[in-house]
């Protein structure tokens, strides 16, 4: 059977420096498929899709609210064609309905042991409109080691560096964010995956630098610390979301090779800028993720938080907006309230207003969003210190001796900004 | 003899960094390195130049500098800190 699988296109944000990481998603979702299915991946941020490929059934995998429109889109073509149509993904759960109108079936959840029923299905004819798994979590040792073998891996080079690869060793997430969807899509129990089966997934990716994108490692001290243990030895150099703030945790976070965090940021506090030292003097980064327009967010606040951010040199920052995904906190209250202005998905990028900020115009915020970039990297650029970061990780590679240089053949390859929807 | 050194810097920075079809007279030395109005390097271009910096003048940068903005502000910022780093 010839199964494409596409990822769809979206908009980055204005400000975020152009590249493309190898998605995750639809990586581990192609290793749920049985070995003989022959598996055509496109990722559509990099390459053009050819509705006329001969698929036999496709796949649609949607991560994000801004790639739905797309996947829609995709979706139509290939049924004009009479090509049956599957849709999946994070994106797809938090938009299900609207999904299940341009597709031929949805499946909501974790796909570990689920396809060859839903394959079986497809093959007799009868694929059902709905495949609901949202609360019923396969176990977690039943996922296995992504197939990142259906990636074109020289897509993701710039200028003969290879990007990161992407790697989850837990799902669920035991915290409640106020703007994430994560306890709606993965639950509110963490699921560490088995530390062997964790190993040996590293074992088969050919990268020496990773993106762990767990949503936080910091949920089980005694898995966290046997983790970081056993990868000491790999000599691999990663980023990820937070680490449990804690002598030992932290540092065998840093001997295991943790290059930079990233740290969720609202506002001005203590407890940021103890945690900002803290990564610091274990020689971890940490670019922060700044999340601008909560209710209590008023014009001097925003000018304060971005003051604080270069006054506890803060590596990176990337921007954003408070956007109302839906199944979050933040859509149940500002919907709630008819705040809302924009229910168009290809505006949910994170970098616009799409709500009625609560202490200001909605042009107002877009405003200080856009000063936001512009003070934070008006002494020292973006891409100076995206290289400081970038030295930060050659550094610990010589020492180690695990370093690799760049790709010569490939130093011309340069990705351009993504066409606009 | 900076004037030398600003028009050897901007032969190497285009061979170094790939910059087809640029020529050195068209490259202003007091453009800025990073941003649309400037030269519009990226971090890698900023690796490749200190790369440069150690190969042909023999000057290691090892840690990414405090300074390292105003070194890394224009050609003749970085023409500037190799006649400063030649002297000592």
């Amino acid at each position: 059977m010839k199964f494409t699988l596409i990822y769809p296109k979206w908009k980055k944000l204005k400000g975020q420096t152009e590249f493309h990481l190898p998605p995750h998603g639809p990586v581990v979702f192609a290793a749920t498929l049985p070995g003989d299915v022959e598996i055509t991946f496109v990722d559509e941020n990099l390459e053009t899709i050819d509705f006329d490929d001969q698929a036999d059934f496709v796949g649609i995998s949607m991560m994000l609210t801004s790639q739905v429109k797309r996947g829609w889109e995709i979706a139509e073509e290939y049924r004009k064609r009479g090509v049956p149509v599957i849709c999946g993904g994070i994106a797809t759960m938090l938009h299900a309905e609207e999904t299940s109108l341009h597709a031929d079936a949805v499946f909501l959840g974790e796909a570990e042991g689920r396809m060859e029923q839903i394959l079986d299905d497809f093959r007799n004819n009868r694929l059902r409109k709905i495949y609901d798994y949202l609360t019923d979590f396969p176990p977690i040792a039943s996922v296995g080691t992504a197939r990142r073998d259906i990636l074109k891996r020289q897509l993701y080079n710039y200028k003969g560096i290879q990007m990161v690869d992407l790697f989850h060793a837990s799902r669920g997430c035991r915290f409640d964010c106020y703007p994430c969807c994560m306890s709606f899509v993965g639950g509110r129990e963490f699921r560490p995956r088995p530390i062997e089966k964790v190993l040996e997934e590293l074992a088969t990716i050919d990268n020496n630098r990773l993106y762990i994108v767990d949503n936080s490692l910091s949920q089980d001290r005694a898995w966290e610390k046997q983790l970081f243990r056993e990868m000491i030895p790999l000599k691999k150099k990663w980023c990820c979301h937070p680490i449990e703030d804690d002598d030992e945790v932290l540092d065998l976070a840093a001997q295991a090779g943790a290059w930079f965090v990233y740290q969720a940021i609202f506002e001005v506090s203590d407890f940021i800028r103890d945690r900002v030292k803290r990564y610091h003097e274990f020689g971890i980064g940490v670019e922060g993720t700044i999340l601008l327009g909560l209710d209590r967010h008023a014009e001097d606040d925003i000018h304060r938080l971005i003051d604080f951010l270069v006054e506890i040199e803060l590596d990176l920052a990337e921007f954003t907006v408070l956007t109302p995904f839906p199944h979050t906190r933040a859509f149940d209250d500002l919907h709630g309230e008819g705040r809302i202005l924009s229910y168009d998905w290809n505006d949910y990028t994170c970098d616009q207003v799409i709500f009625q900020p609560k202490q200001m115009s909605p042009e107002r915020l877009q405003d200080l969003y856009e000063e936001a970039w512009e003070i934070f990297y008006r002494e020292k650029p973006q891409p100076y210190r995206m290289f400081e970061l970038f030295k930060r990780v050659i550094d610990k590679e010589m020492a180690d001796g695990s370093f690799h240089g760049q790709q010569r053949p490939q130093t011309n390859r340069k990705f351009g900004r993504v066409k606009q929807l | 003899m900076i004037e030398d050194l600003i028009l050897k810097l901007k032969k190497e920075i285009i061979d170094q960094l790939q910059l087809e079809g640029m020529t050195p007279e068209e490259v202003d030395p007091e453009a800025p390195l990073f941003g649309e109005e400037g030269l519009g390097l990226d971090s890698i271009d900023v690796l490749e130049l200190v790369v440069l910096l150690d190969k042909n003048y023999g000057i290691k940068i090892r840690a990414a500098p405090k300074e390292g903005p105003k070194i890394f502000y224009s050609i003749k910022t970085i023409a500037e800190y190799i006649l400063d780093q030649q002297k000592k």
